[in-house]
């Protein structure tokens, strides 16, 4: 009955366009938080893989990029230079973090931020990122230099050999990176500590340390005994850092699950309510196909028909509107099943919002219907 | 010969605000195979209820109706459905053919309702609306016809399946004089070709021209 379906809802072609238009949006917001929910977890977990075997310390109290936190460099190396912690020099070194450009909305990373890692020591940051352009690590005595995150290169609109200015210092970028699939890195310029400190007016202080531990195995030790030597501050090991995560993100992911919900009501209400003024209008042609002998079984395929039409029509371009969402982001695409299950969402919500009068349409009377003027 | 209809003390009463209406009160009918019955009567003498009834529409409050020796009482919603889609055929007053669909399509329809595989129904669908006089028309939406165009579209739809009954609801209520005398004259050849009819109308020069007229007066047939 498909034809006689696109047939009825082309008869009505203006309302059956605009439920066809609030279904994508409904699908398109749905498929954007899916993609939004995906890409805070490959962040968040892509950043916190860096600190297996690591400890933090920053501020307490303070959320994690530490941009709030402020310790004293004293107090930094006063830590690093404790020899009973049988910590890993090469691979510890005391951070500055600096937000120079907001998030563009609540619970999203900083558009633009600075990092301050000693020379020497930028292998504990980068890790195994490699440079697209110039070089991934400062030369000796490197002063008002920067290497630049892949995002921050296109935010300063720079590359290898040009200057860009940060907080009103130049500073000569000396290499571009790949993308490292950290976010906090990827939108941020490096830049030598101590230039770091005197471009923001941080001298002595800085945002947090990072230590690794000589043993992996004595990463909770040094925790336990940094937590008892430095009350004030916050000490965190991988798993406490998994946990904070899990708590800032969810309120975010609590948030989007609420949108997404809506999008469904929204997608249920639209078509309920297309799909009920259409039973109601058409009363006297369902008791005609009653009276010549469609079954009810027949009246409902129908409807469902239309129902599956409407959910088709408007899933399919709003789960396709989802991949821009998505390169936006810079996160993966939808695989093809993740698409399959955004266009599901809009059958689904059709199902739910066409029942009611599917079933109403059902229970035509035929006798009715021919009165019916 | 055999009686495609048969109703014994049939019954219809309906309940509005708490009062009762006896729509049909103790009606007794039987029409021949091959017939061409005519039911008359004023507003509310129970015509159009009677021709519900035997129909297969809408069932007695009491008594029973045999339609083409089967009995309809206690038939499932299911199979008085089927009953209306292969042995009764439907004209209504208001032609009631579904707006979205062409001439053949609505002929096609009743076709793919009584089960005729794919392959043939657009022939049979064109061949009847031949029969009517339609074959240009085929692919007109009826908004696209006139009233006597729409009606014989809904008689080449209710003749579709080859029904046994061919049930008329004031057929030509609608129409002009001239109008309604061609459909007359169309459902007259039917008949003529052994097509049993029943017909509801006011108009009693209709009427005369079936092969019999019950007339009808506060739920019951007078003669």
């Amino acid at each position: 009955m498909f034809d006689v379906a696109f047939k009825n809802l082309w008869a009505r072609k203006t309302r059956s366009i605009l439920c066809i238009l609030a279904v994508v949006v409904a699908v398109y917001l749905n498929g954007s938080t899916a993609t939004m929910n995906n890409w805070m977890y490959e962040t968040m977990t892509a950043e916190l893989a860096r600190y297996m075997g690591k400890i933090y310390v920053q501020q307490g109290g303070s959320s994690y990029p530490p941009f709030d936190s402020t310790i004293s460099q004293a107090t930094a190396e006063e830590i690093l230079a404790r020899a009973d912690l049988g910590l890993n020099l090469e691979e510890s070194a005391p951070l500055l973090f600096v937000r120079t450009e907001r998030a563009m909305m609540p619970f999203m990373p900083a558009q633009a931020a600075v990092i301050g890692v000693p020379v020497g020591r930028e292998n504990m940051l980068l890790g195994h990122t490699e440079a697209a352009a110039g070089v991934n690590r400062f030369p000796e005595a490197a002063d008002e230099v920067t290497i630049l995150g892949e995002q921050a290169a296109d935010y300063y609109h720079a590359t290898v050999g040009q200057e860009v200015t940060i907080n009103g210092q130049k500073l000569r970028v000396i290499g571009v990176l790949k993308p490292s699939a950290m976010g906090n890195l990827d939108r941020s310029a490096v830049v030598p500590l101590p230039t770091a400190q005197r471009i923001f007016g941080k001298e002595g202080t800085v945002s947090a340390v990072l230590l690794t531990a000589g043993d992996v195995n004595r990463v909770e030790a040094i925790a336990t005994a940094l937590r008892q030597d430095y009350p004030v501050l916050e000490v965190n090991t991988q798993d406490d850092l998994l946990a904070e995560a899990r708590k800032v993100l969810q309120f975010p992911l609590f948030y989007m699950s609420m949108m997404s919900l809506t999008a469904f009501i929204v997608a249920v209400a639209v078509i309920m309510n297309t799909m009920v003024m259409a039973v109601m209008e058409r009363t006297r042609e369902i008791g005609t196909l009653r009276a010549i002998g469609a079954s009810r079984r027949l009246i409902l395929g129908t409807i469902l028909a239309e129902i599956l039409l409407l959910s088709l029509i408007g899933g399919i371009p709003g789960a396709s509107l989802s991949m821009p969402m998505a390169a936006l982001m810079r996160t993966r695409l939808p695989t093809p099943m993740q698409l399959t299950q955004i266009v599901l969402f809009a059958v689904v919500a059709g199902i739910v919002g066409g029942l009611y009068p599917a079933w109403r349409a059902t229970r035509v009377d035929p006798i009715e219907a021919l009165r019916y003027e | 010969m055999t009686p495609i209809v048969e109703a014994h003390d049939l019954w219809k009463v309906y309940r509005m605000d708490g009062t009762s209406v006896e729509a049909l009160r103790g009606v007794n009918l039987m029409v021949e195979d091959g017939e061409f019955v005519a039911l008359v009567g004023p507003s509310g003498s129970g015509k159009s209820t009677l021709l519900h009834l035997i129909g297969a529409m809408d069932t007695p409050t009491r008594g029973e109706v045999w339609l083409n020796g089967r009995s309809l009482t206690g038939m499932s919603d299911a199979e008085r459905t089927c009953l209306r889609c292969r042995e009764v055929g439907f004209v209504f007053q208001t032609f009631n053919l579904l707006p979205t669909l062409n001439v053949l399509e609505n002929v096609e329809i009743a076709l793919r309702l009584g089960g005729v595989p794919a392959s043939q129904r657009r022939k049979r669908a064109a061949e009847l609306l031949e029969r009517v006089g339609l074959a240009e028309r085929m692919k007109h939406l009826p908004r696209q016809l006139s009233g006597g165009e729409r009606q014989r579209v809904a008689i080449a739809r209710a003749l579709a399946n080859q029904p046994a009954l061919l049930l008329a609801d004031e057929p030509t209520g609608n129409l002009d004089t001239t109008t309604g005398e061609s459909i007359i004259a169309l459902l007259q050849q039917f008949h003529g070709q052994g097509q049993t009819i029943v017909l509801v109308t006011h108009n009693p020069e209709i009427a005369k021209q079936a092969d019999r007229v019950l007339r009808m007066k506060d739920g019951q047939i007078q003669s």
